[in-house]
């Protein structure tokens, strides 16, 4: 069996994020980076197939520039077998359509059994990149998903629904499955594998070797949400109480 | 008549030949059980214990001889010293006897054995004979009539009491069957040196010679049946401490105090880290677990053990011990306890009062690697999340690595990338550059070395976590990574002095980033002010206060620091109100080992357990100087209910407060 992870780098979320001077993105200056929380969930859950099946070859792949090679380290000293670093500068300017047509651009002809991708990403958060490939690679998607199982070359899963609703859903392979908080807790990589992933194969294609679609969103700005005022909190007796609400109801809201 | 006895009287000179015949065949015995035993110490990985030998042997020698660490608890090490030294002299007595009964007398017809030597010889055997029956009963009735909570018996103690006390009274038996035989009858003045066989002696006055010669020839074999049979159980009970322990002394680390042993992660021959099976401890460690007498001293002062949780550093060591002689195949975090394990604080208290010198933390923080680099397990969730933010950020706390030079904006300090020109480089450390509370801190920090014209720097964003809390935890690749990166900034910047304000950095810093090529002169800050008080340059005016110091595990029992923070202390006015567990006997706060990343699900809380006991001293400051302590001391004084009464500062914040104009 051959499975696809795709996972992106995205930057710490307690990160002190700064827009660039294009005022469309954030500027990557003093950012730490870390794989995309979902797509760990990915990465541990094509390697615990292969671990389920006793065997299988597992891609790591993940666009951006050469900063995101560190991602797919960690994710081969996690268990994944050979990463492919689609080498792309200018990858944060794509949109979903496009990062999925370069991915698709790979992928076709790799002839994968299973794909692994997060449901989104924690800094894009578009969640489309999972379904657009299985579009374009005309596969099956299951997305959101809480809890996997492979059987007699099935899949069934369990996805998360609003209000705590599941759906388990049974599906052929070739497939895609994007993964949800919740499905699987990520290993930590043992030392012995993290030696070993220094010495595993990393392919990298330059994204301009690979036909792209043509961006169909445009980011026009980016900002910080405005500050709003603090919340208030009134204390005392339920008499005064009533008396000050309503004197800022009348005095500063003037609603009265 | 000259004043001495007959050696071999009654039993004559013929029991010479088959007492040295048995006496070999006993020592042949004990050869044979030590040589089985040096086997399992040999299944260890190898260890260098033996250079400074000149040194070793010095303090092995005094160690035992002085019985200075036996005497660290004072009532029943005083008890032991005093059978000890009871014994060594009966000891003695004996070898003179045979000296002269054996070599002097019938090689060179020389008798040493008489005139006053032989009467002050007598008394001082009779008076250690005596001493050695009491302390006996002394050690009879503490441990199995009293018997202190915590302390074990096994078929061990049985013997080794059993055996000890009839070879003594044996021996007074046959001293007294002797003399009712000949001092008595001829009055001799002699009598009087051997007191309590003169006691003896006169119990049996009314027996017939024949009849006491018989019972002298009977007791005489019975005795020496019982010290063949001590020869022969050393090596198969816990008497083997009489040669373990001393030689313990002797392979004892030298230093410096607390050091892990550095893994060398670039060997790709090696193919496991960390100690899963017992060939992966060293030799010492599986020497060390046939040291341990169980005198649980180590468990009393664990804090761990002491809050109910799965730990006692005594039962870990036994564990081992079993693993080592019983079961080698077992793995080694299965027969401890991950739980237990994973329960251990690093302070050290076990080992530094460990009267045999058996080293515990080695031990542990060797079966954490294990699980961590081979299994990639850690105690909890929490733990994991941590220890992926020192990966991904530099410190614990999961906060943005670019701000954590912030709190020293609005101070005007200056990282060493604007201005490397400074006297010390502050090596801040995580908590203090992150945690609220712990800001206030470091600004104290930089207020008193403003105050006493120090220019200080900081590395802002370039610095990251010491590594130490991840290292305790058994990730010594992360320790590593980190430690590389620090080290080669502070290089770079040509620093020669650094001075933290966390002892878990100090202790890193200045001793285990040694291993790694660091070499600029570290110290913690109260050492650093202590310094700069007696050179003048810092001036206080003291405020009196009361307050109760808590010496952190990593400046008191790691690096003997227990003055200088005293010293400032007393500068600033504070009259002390010592704890019972102060000093090297102080009781960790719980955040020490990376437990400070650790939620304690386990048993109760350690820093309530240390607040309740600042309390007790009736101060009314909780002063300490470790950004973990205060940090839990916050939680454990409130979890106490003292909030009311006892505050928590730091010594610097004290000491910031005194300043003169």
């Amino acid at each position: 069996m051959k499975i696809l992870v795709c996972l992106k780098q995205i930057p710490d979320m307690e990160s002190k994020f700064r827009i660039n001077e294009e005022g469309i993105w954030y500027d990557e200056a003093n950012l730490a980076w870390r794989i995309n929380e979902y797509d760990e969930y990915a990465v541990e859950q094509a390697v615990q197939v292969k671990e389920q099946l006793g065997g299988a070859e597992v891609v790591a792949l993940s666009l951006g520039p050469a900063r995101v090679k560190e991602a797919i380290k960690k994710a081969l000293a996690m268990g994944c077998d050979r990463g492919v670093h689609i080498n792309d500068e200018e990858g944060w300017r794509r949109d979903p359509f496009e990062i999925a047509s370069l991915i698709a651009g790979y992928a076709k002809e790799e002839g994968f059994d299973l794909v692994f991708t997060g449901m989104q990403s924690q800094d894009r958060g578009s969640a489309q990149v999972g379904v657009l490939l299985a579009g374009m690679l005309g596969l099956p998607a299951m997305t959101t998903v809480v809890d996997f199982a492979l059987e007699d070359g099935a899949v069934r899963v369990k996805r998360e629904l609003e209000g705590g609703m599941k759906a388990c859903v049974k599906c052929n392979l070739p497939a895609v499955v994007t993964c949800q908080l919740g499905l699987n807790t990520p290993r930590y990589p043992t030392l012995p594998n993290i030696m070993k992933a220094k010495r595993k194969e990393m392919q990298t294609i330059e994204a301009a070797d690979l036909a792209a679609a043509g961006s169909r969103l445009v980011t026009d700005r980016l900002a910080f949400p405005e500050k709003k005022g603090g919340g208030l909190v009134l204390e005392g007796e339920a008499a005064d109480l009533a008396g000050k609400l309503a004197t800022i109801l009348r005095d500063k809201i003037k609603v009265l | 008549m000259e004043a001495t006895r007959e050696i071999y009287w009654n039993v004559g000179h013929g029991v010479l030949v088959p007492m040295y015949l048995l006496a070999l065949a006993a020592l042949g015995v004990m050869a044979y059980g030590f040589a089985r035993r040096l086997k399992v110490y040999r299944l260890g990985r190898p260890l260098v214990r033996t250079d400074n030998l000149s040194a070793r042997i010095a303090a092995a020698l005094r160690s035992s001889i002085m019985q200075t660490r036996v005497l660290r608890v004072r009532a029943p090490g005083g008890v032991h010293s005093l059978f000890f030294w009871s014994f060594l002299m009966l000891f003695a007595g004996t070898v003179l006897v045979f000296v002269q009964a054996d070599i002097a007398a019938p090689l060179f017809d020389k008798r040493f054995l008489s005139g006053n030597f032989y009467r002050y010889f007598s008394l001082v055997l009779d008076l250690a004979g005596l001493l050695a029956l009491v302390m006996l009963g002394a050690l009879f009735v503490r441990r199995y009539l009293m018997r202190p909570g915590g302390l074990e018996s096994d078929r061990d103690d049985a013997i080794m009491h059993g055996l000890l006390f009839a070879i003594v009274l044996s021996g007074f038996i046959i001293e007294g069957l002797r003399m009712a035989a000949t001092e008595l009858p001829a009055g001799s003045a002699l009598a009087n040196w051997s007191p309590v066989g003169l006691t003896v002696a006169k119990l049996f006055s009314a027996a017939s010679e024949p009849s006491l010669r018989m019972w002298h020839a009977v007791a005489w074999w019975g005795h020496l049946t019982l010290t063949l049979g001590f020869i022969v159980a050393i090596p198969f009970t816990k008497l083997r401490h009489l040669f373990a322990v001393p030689a313990n002394y002797l392979l004892a680390d030298r230093g410096p105090k607390g050091c892990l042993s550095t893994l060398d992660l670039e060997d790709e021959s090696v193919e496991s880290f960390g100690a899963a099976a017992l060939g992966d401890l060293s030799w010492k460690d599986i020497f060390d677990t046939d040291a341990c007498i169980e005198c649980k001293r180590c468990q009393d002062r664990c804090p761990a053990h002491r809050t109910e949780k799965p730990l006692s550093p005594m039962r870990l060591v036994d564990d081992l011990h079993r693993v080592a002689f019983a079961d080698p195949q077992q793995g080694l975090a299965e027969a401890a306890g991950k739980d237990a394990l994973w329960s251990c604080t690093t302070c050290r208290a076990c080992q530094e009062i460990c009267p045999a010198s058996v080293e515990h933390v080695g031990k542990i923080v060797e079966m954490r690697r294990n699980l961590v680099l081979m299994e990639g397990e850690f105690p909890g969730e929490e733990v994991t999340a941590a220890i992926d933010n020192v990966e991904v950020n530099g410190n614990p706390l999961g906060m943005a690595f670019a701000a954590r030079g912030d709190w020293a904006r609005e101070l005007g300090v200056k990282t060493l990338d604007e201005d490397p020109d400074v006297d010390v480089l502050y090596f801040v450390g995580c908590y203090a550059s992150f945690d609220k509370r712990n800001i206030r801190v470091a600004k104290s920090l930089i207020e008193i070395c403003r105050h006493a014209g120090v220019r200080i720097g900081i590395l802002g964003q370039e610095e990251k976590c010491c590594g130490e809390p991840v290292r305790k935890m058994g990730n010594e690749y992360l320790y590593q990574m980190s430690a590389a990166g620090n080290i080669e900034t502070i290089k770079a910047y040509g620093i020669e002095r650094v001075v933290t304000s966390c002892p878990h950095c100090f202790n890193t810093l200045n001793k285990d980033y040694r291993d790694l090529g660091f070499d600029a002169e570290v110290e913690h800050y109260t050492a650093f002010l202590d310094r700069l008080l007696r050179e003048g340059r810092l001036k206080l005016k003291p405020e009196s206060f009361s307050a109760t110091y808590h010496d952190s595990c990593y400046l008191g029992r790691y690096n003997d620091l227990y003055e200088a923070p005293r010293n400032l202390l007393g500068a600033a006015g504070a009259s002390l109100r010592e704890m019972d567990a102060s000093g090297a006997e102080s009781f960790c706060c719980g955040a020490g080992g990376g437990r400070i990343l650790a939620e304690e699900k386990l048993g109760r809380r350690i820093s309530k357990e240390r607040a309740r006991m600042a309390g007790e001293t009736g101060a009314d400051t909780l002063v300490s100087n470790c950004p973990f302590c205060l940090t839990m001391f916050e939680d454990g004084v409130k979890g106490a209910s003292l909030e009311e009464g006892l505050s928590t500062v730091d010594l610097s914040e004290i000491i910031a407060s005194r300043l003169t104009n």
